[in-house]
């Protein structure tokens, strides 16, 4: 528990890092050099000391309720309650940055908003099911259990984590499923409006992401962690591969790819496994 | 008790008389208030006797519903000549023809002929609370409308509550089929209240809609009687174990599809929307459509498990599913919510269906807390059609500027139907994790990517409502409140104070008021414990903690809102690529789904007919 | 903590081309290219004025572009500076005098860098940004207002909609 309440403390910092680690391999994958680790807390503070400006104040007050909201869930997640509670305890964050960015008269604020309600739409169910899958292995929706577990999810699940590591990039608003983002096209979506202290809310909310997506991959090794910190890596490293290689799709594309690949991939994998063990 | 009984189901017809009778508006507005009253006081008596309660009647009484049937049936007949509607006329024909079968082959039984337990009796708390609430707003509603015809309004509505407490304690399913008609007769009354063309189409077509529900259930009779020789629920139910036939069942469990609007017979739900308010809420939350998934859990222990159970799960599950992706499409406020409503009616079915402890303790927690918000949203919806002036999605833009109240009300509503940590939200994740221990079954895996999809589409929908209504042009220097008249505020907040206490209370509500009711209708309480707010259930736990935190976060929003106001920072426009433009922004109508909409209905009557044929056993 | 000197290592760029040839925004993209990787400095490319703290301007600011510009102006948040990139940015280069173009960016907003060239070279640019990086980190948090608002009062907490629109003269439908 104290543990998770550490994690959960320390989840900027960590997404911070894992952001910094991000940008330069990114820009190594492209032939660059890239950015300093530390290049995302240099824009933090950076951030912190401009000037504030808002378009009204309950916007910007969702800006910052989508931190805490996140921060919320990510502890949620990590004090090993029920991996379902978790899940949808996302999308209580998320919507605040919904209502925030719909809360605006802004064309691309609006469109970004609702580009995120279809992320939702896509991923989430995988997510469910990808959970459903980890009860059918471990007996339990309890994360503590899961992550005690002598069984390892992975082996009997690989069509799983093969369908979550193809959600990631749409949880983390990465190409080819960056729709909500786009920052060639919407700038960013529903974070456009935000400046400034109310950026960084923003910017820091979607580093603690980055430890909430994360940890779905890790918990697909039970109770081997060092298995599970490996997956992790790799998973990272494939997230960011996929990024690099591939074009924007648009919205329909995703939901489908989602639906009618995804989740019959997770459905084909649990129902012969449910019937190979009745 | 059987005193309280009788009392509950024919006060409502009595209130409704002096109201009808009643000249002035403020003495009907009396008769109405104290409806409230006096129904929850006899319901609450009701709740302290033994249960189940089983009441005999004499004779006559019986004799007087069977031509109470002939007189309906060919009211029926009449109202479909009158207007030319074939289906109607037919329809009525066919029933009476059925009818008279019925009676001629019934088998004469000595048999309690009301059953009321628990399950009904919670019924009767939906009707004893929202449904004379809603009554009691619609009688400021038509004073805003149209104060002369006030009186018949009013009164069919408290007599509608009064045929609902008879249909759900019924034990006979010839008494059964009368109520069904008879809250056909009350839809069919109202939809029709304004008098204009499409109010008639409307009222015609919910008429025919519901009388194939009514035949359903005449054919359900005629088999029941033929196979088994049964003609009662509780008879029914003790056929548990050795099934010859399916086919009764079969039957039931369309009439009750076909009540519960589910596709392909969705139409006559929408349709009621061109009545006033008051009608949908009615329908919609207390009474008529909750028939549906009270008929499935009365049938839920001998269907388990059956080959209609788990098609009835896909069809219900399926409806969930497009139900909700054709509201994303429309732009009428009520449209939606009726295409909600369609969508979480399946979800209830579908838990019913299922059947095990803890679906039907989702299923009972869904009814229960679906009734409360959607009286709630039509209530809220009226108040913005009349006060407001919106209707469409056109008009709800930027609503929050002007009525910041009604939008918090309208928001908690839509969020309680979703987020994390509200009552159905409770229902969903109870049932997703009671799908997860039959993965093996293909009915049981399409339920969880039923509600899974479902539930995102209908956040999908709401936050894209939700996020027309909190548009704002610019900061609020001088925040006001709209003033709400009294009775519409009397009627809506206790509905909101319930869905967040009850969802906070959550623990306790499930265990303590609803598990007694699963174990009647099951036979064995659901596993669940309650341990403070923590809601424990045999692979999980709901902390109390995550409930507060999330109602805390929730509840922050507009709290601060309405004091923080960051008044030392620089205010600054949209940005819009450095154009001076003038916007006019709306919403996603999602037109991609508009064109699947012929190729969803088609798949849905698919489904309906294999229910019947597959599920009922007919090949 | 000082946090001033963090400035200087996330410069957040906004590009605004104001009726340039696009000689010099090809020389802009090509420094943030992997071939002078301007990241490496912690630079991106927002395009979003809101978030950003160098606004480079390329072009001689034509008569429909100087609103637009200004608009962009108002919204960047304090510290921030402008690079004027290119002869044209600076002084309105071959367009000068011409009916319509207004000579230069510093007629319109206040620009604190002109990079010249026609076009600006990539290490020309990369050496103005980082000029104007030194002058950010020494920048106040105040707002300087552009050429057009001479004459009106500016008040703290300055409501920017009502300060542009009392600039510009007409109504903003922001």
């Amino acid at each position: 528990m104290s543990l998770a309440l550490l994690i959960t403390l320390l989840s900027p910092v960590i997404g911070g890092f894992v952001y910094g680690v991000e940008r330069i391999l990114r820009a190594r994958m492209q032939g660059r050099v890239g950015p300093p680790l530390l290049q995302p807390f240099y824009d933090f503070f950076k951030l912190l000391e401009k000037r504030s400006m808002v378009i009204h104040s309950f916007h910007a007050f969702m800006g910052l309720m989508y931190l805490l909201g996140t921060w919320f869930s990510l502890y949620v997640l990590l004090s090993g309650g029920d991996i379902l509670i978790a899940i949808f305890f996302h999308l209580l964050s998320l919507a605040f940055l919904v209502v925030g960015g719909f809360s605006v008269r802004s064309s691309y604020s609006i469109l970004g908003s609702m580009r995120e309600l279809l992320h939702m739409v896509a991923y989430e169910p995988v997510f469910v099911l990808a959970a459903a899958g980890l009860y059918l292995i471990t007996g339990t929706f309890q994360i503590s259990q899961i992550l005690h577990s002598d069984k390892l999810p992975l082996l009997y699940l690989p069509l799983v984590f093969i369908a979550l590591l193809l959600t990631l990039p749409s949880v983390l608003k990465k190409s080819p499923f960056d729709v909500a983002e786009a920052h060639q096209e919407i700038i960013g979506g529903p974070e456009i409006e935000y400046s400034g202290k109310f950026y960084e809310a923003i910017y820091t909310a979607k580093w603690i992401e980055y430890v909430y997506a994360f940890f779905f991959v890790f918990l697909f090794a039970g109770g081997s962690w060092w298995l599970g910190a490996l997956l992790v890596l790799l998973s990272f490293f494939l997230v960011n591969l996929i990024d690099n290689a591939t074009a924007r799709v648009n919205f329909r594309q995703m939901v489908a790819f989602h639906w009618c690949v995804l989740i019959p991939l997770v459905v084909i994998n649990l129902m012969l496994l449910a019937l190979w063990r009745s | 008790m059987e005193k309280v009984v009788w009392a509950l189901i024919l006060i409502p017809w009595a209130l409704a008389l002096a109201v009808f009778i009643s000249p002035w508006h403020r003495l009907r507005q009396a008769i109405t208030f104290l409806s409230l009253p006096v129904l929850v006081y006899l319901t609450y008596l009701l709740s302290d006797g033994s249960l189940p309660l089983l009441i005999h009647t004499p004779h006559w009484v019986s004799q007087l519903i069977t031509l109470y049937d002939f007189l309906l049936l060919f009211y029926f007949l009449y109202q479909g000549l009158k207007f030319r509607s074939f289906l109607v006329s037919v329809l009525s024909l066919f029933q009476i023809f059925l009818l008279v079968w019925v009676l001629l082959i019934l088998p004469h039984r000595e048999g309690a002929e009301l059953l009321v337990d628990r399950l009904t009796l919670f019924m009767y708390w939906i009707v004893a609370t929202v449904g004379t609430l809603i009554s009691i707003y619609a009688t400021k509603y038509m004073e805003q409308e149209n104060l002369e015809r006030e009186n018949r309004f009013v009164s069919v509505l408290l007599w509608f509550l009064g045929v609902m407490n008879f249909a759900v304690s019924v034990n006979n399913l010839e008494w059964f089929f009368a109520l069904f008609e008879t809250t056909t007769l009350a839809s069919y009354v109202l939809i029709r209240f304004r008098w204009d063309e499409i109010s008639i189409k409307n009222a015609l077509r919910a008429l025919w809609m519901n009388q194939v529900g009514g035949i359903a259930i005449l054919l359900a009779i005629l088999f029941a009687v033929k196979y088994y020789g049964v003609y009662r629920f509780t008879e029914i139910l003790a056929i548990k174990g050795h099934l010859i036939s399916m086919v009764p069942l079969g039957f039931l469990a369309i009439s009750a599809l076909v009540k519960g609007a589910q596709m392909p017979f969705h139409r006559w739900l929408l349709g009621a929307m061109v009545a006033p308010t008051p009608v949908s809420a009615i329908l919609h939350s207390a009474t008529m459509v909750k028939i549906a998934p009270y008929l499935i859990l009365r049938l839920s222990p001998v269907i388990k498990g059956t080959l209609l159970a788990k098609l009835l799960i896909i069809t219900t599950g399926f409806v969930f599913v497009s139900a909700g992706l054709l509201a994303l499409t429309q732009d009428n406020f009520k449209k939606i919510l009726a295409y909600s409503t369609i969508s979480l009616l399946g979800l209830m079915m579908l838990t019913g269906a299922m059947g095990s402890s803890t679906a039907v303790l989702a299923s009972l927690l869904l009814i229960l807390f679906h009734a409360v918000v959607k009286a709630l949203l039509f209530m809220e919806a009226g108040v913005m059609e009349k006060l407001f002036k919106a209707k469409y999605l056109e008009d709800i833009r930027r609503l929050v500027e002007r009525a910041p109240v009604t939008v918090f009300f309208v928001s908690i509503g839509f969020m309680s139907m979703t987020i994390v940590p509200y009552g159905i939200f409770v229902a969903k994740w109870l049932t997703l994790e009671e799908a997860s221990n039959f993965l093996s079954h293909g009915a049981y895996v399409g339920s969880i990517i039923f509600v899974a999809t479902g539930g995102v589409i209908l956040t999908l929908l709401y936050f894209k409502i939700i996020g027309v209504m909190t548009r704002k042009r610019e900061e609020f220097f001088r925040f006001r409140l709209e003033k709400l008249p009294f009775v519409y505020l009397f009627s809506t907040v206790p509905l909101v104070v319930f869905t967040i206490v009850g969802s906070i209370f959550i623990a306790l509500l499930s265990t303590k008021l609803i598990n007694p009711v699963v174990s009647q209708v099951v036979g064995s309480p659901a596993p669940i414990k309650a341990l403070g707010l923590t809601l424990q259930t045999g692979v999980s736990e709901l902390y109390g903690w995550q409930i507060v935190g999330a109602f805390t976060l929730l509840l922050i929003v507009p709290v601060c809102a309405y004091f923080i106001h960051f008044s030392g920072t620089d205010r600054v426009f949209t940005y819009t690529c450095g154009e001076r433009v003038e916007l006019n922004l709306g919403t996603y109508d999602f037109l991609c789904i508009s064109q699947v909409e012929p190729l969803v209905e088609t798949v849905s009557v698919a489904l309906f007919v294999l229910t019947l044929v597959l599920g009922g056993g007919l090949v | 903590m000082d946090f001033k000197k963090f400035r200087k290592k996330s410069p957040w760029l906004l590009h605004y081309n104001t009726g340039s040839c696009n000689g010099c925004d090809i020389e802009i993209l090509a420094c943030l290219a992997p071939k002078y990787d301007l990241e490496r400095f912690g630079i991106l490319n927002r395009g979003n004025p809101k978030q950003s703290d160098v606004l480079i301007v390329t072009g001689p600011v034509t008569k429909r572009a100087r609103e637009r510009l200004i608009r962009l102006y108002f919204e960047m948040p304090e510290p921030k500076v402008v690079v004027a990139v290119g002869a044209c940015a600076c002084t309105g280069g071959v367009f000068r005098h011409m009916y319509n173009v207004l000579n230069g960016v510093d007629k319109v907003i206040p620009v604190d860098v002109y990079v010249p060239g026609c076009a600006a070279r990539p290490e020309a640019i990369i050496d103005g940004v980082a000029k104007a990086l030194e002058i950010l980190e020494k920048k106040k948090k105040d707002f300087v207002p552009p050429k057009v608002c001479k004459n009106v009062e500016v008040k703290e907490p300055i409501n920017r909609k009502f300060l542009l629109e009392k600039c510009l003269g007409v109504k903003n439908e922001g």
